[in-house]
């Protein structure tokens, strides 16, 4: 199923990253007054490493592991003490704000959920209610089994 | 088809400029509080008032250059521009190693609290008057690697499946608006660690992982990075090993529970 690589679709996601990387730049600067040139810097560091997971995951033969895990292995190893480059990765990727890189992400994402709207409609008030019901089951869930674990081996 | 849809995917420069101005517009309006009870605030993130904002351009009229075609756009482009916000965690994580040794086994555990999703949502969906469709909308939280098990056991046109459909469309609308209310609300409202709510951010959606961390952090800025690296990690192990959590025991168990209940709700 999985479309072949190809130097076009590479170039394509160069120039995707890329729009996004300026535009989250702009974002950081004018609501974190974050340095414009050190935040961009912080985003083509983080806009390369997503390009190589998603290159990874055309060239590695594994079925059913999606981009997103490579991205976030490669994320976490470059970020590693032992890392070489560790440091000014680190430096840099700070100066992006997590809160402006997802203000324009979701800028992105009520654009694509426009073409939803409709059949989000149609079911009302009850899949509401039952959604938040499963997030919040979850979140609660999640949370209270964490608490008892930290307690448990004494880290809080 | 697809090669068209390639093809435009980087000229259409209405279209970044109106998410530019809108993102711009977020951001420098910033962070809306709004007092809730006495001491309880729900806080509004630029990312919400940017989600609205652009929801808003797609359904306007006057704003005819963001239309349909925009939106198919937007969804491809979305699972490219996930990436960095994923690094973003996944640094956080990786910063912090020798801190998420120490948590080891746990984030397995933690994997264990999807469970809370059936049996809080699952009598809710029955008394709501859903039958089967139950099944597919709170045996987990309703995202990608849960719909590839749902078809395999029920078929694509099954109950199970639309019910699925049903939480995944309105999660994906809401989704991030609900889990922002709830992160604020409850920590107001139990006393439990950060720690313990941050692992609870990794719930295997990124979107929702993100907006809880946002807001969670900010509720406790002075624990920021350690919190951010709960909270990836977290996320990773949910991306990873939650869908077996769902194949062994979330969906049987949410199975077992409707056979047993479902004659109580006519």
């Amino acid at each position: 199923m999985k479309a072949n690589l190809s130097l076009k679709m590479i170039g394509e996601w160069i120039g995707i990253l890329l729009i996004f990387s300026v535009m989250a730049a702009i974002g950081n600067w004018v609501g974190y007054q974050y340095p414009f040139q050190e935040s961009l810097i912080g985003m083509f560091i983080l806009c390369f490493i997503s390009l190589l997971g998603l290159i990874v995951e055309k060239l590695f033969p594994f079925e059913n592991v999606p981009a997103i895990i490579y991205i976030s292995l490669i994320g976490l190893f470059v970020a590693l003490p032992w890392f070489p480059l560790a440091e000014p990765i680190i430096y840099y990727t700070s100066k992006v704000d997590l809160i402006s890189l997802t203000t324009v992400l979701l800028a992105y994402a009520g654009i694509a959920m426009g073409k939803d709207l409709d059949s989000f409609k149609k079911v009302g008030i009850r899949g509401i209610i039952v959604t938040f019901a499963v997030i919040f089951g979850t979140y609660i869930g999640s949370a209270i089994i964490a608490q008892v674990a930290l307690m448990y081996t004494g880290m809080i | 088809m697809v090669k068209d849809s390639k093809k435009s995917l980087l000229n259409d420069y209405k279209l970044y400029l109106t998410i530019l101005i809108i993102s711009i517009f977020s951001l420098a309006y910033g962070t809306i509080k709004l007092p809730i009870f006495s001491n309880v605030n729900l806080i509004i993130f630029p990312f919400i008032i940017s989600l609205f904002l652009a929801i808003l351009f797609y359904i306007l009229k006057p704003f005819k250059w963001v239309n349909y075609n925009q939106s198919k756009k937007c969804t491809s482009l979305i699972l490219i521009l996930i990436g960095p916000l994923l690094v973003k965690l996944a640094i956080a994580s990786g910063q912090n190693i020798s801190l998420l040794f120490n948590v080891g086994p746990l984030l397995f555990l933690k994997e264990l609290g999807s469970i809370g999703t059936v049996l809080i949502g699952l009598p809710i969906a029955l008394l709501l008057g859903f039958k089967r469709e139950s099944i597919g909308m709170t045996s987990s939280i309703c995202r990608e690697p849960q719909l590839a098990v749902l078809i395999e056991k029920y078929g694509f046109d099954s109950d199970e499946v639309k019910g699925f459909f049903i939480v995944y469309l309105i999660g994906i609308v809401l989704g991030t608006v609900f889990i922002t209310f709830l992160v604020n609300f409850l920590c107001y409202v139990i006393p439990l660690h950060p720690y313990s709510f941050a692992l609870a951010t990794g719930i295997g959606s990124t979107s929702m992982n993100v907006a809880a961390i946002s807001s969670l952090t900010s509720l406790y800025p002075e624990l920021s990075e350690n919190l951010l690296a709960f909270s990836g990690i977290s996320n990773l192990v949910s991306l990873i090993f939650g869908i077996y959590v769902y194949i062994f025991i979330s969906l049987p168990l949410t199975e077992k529970i409707y056979n047993k209940l479902h004659r109580y709700f006519k």
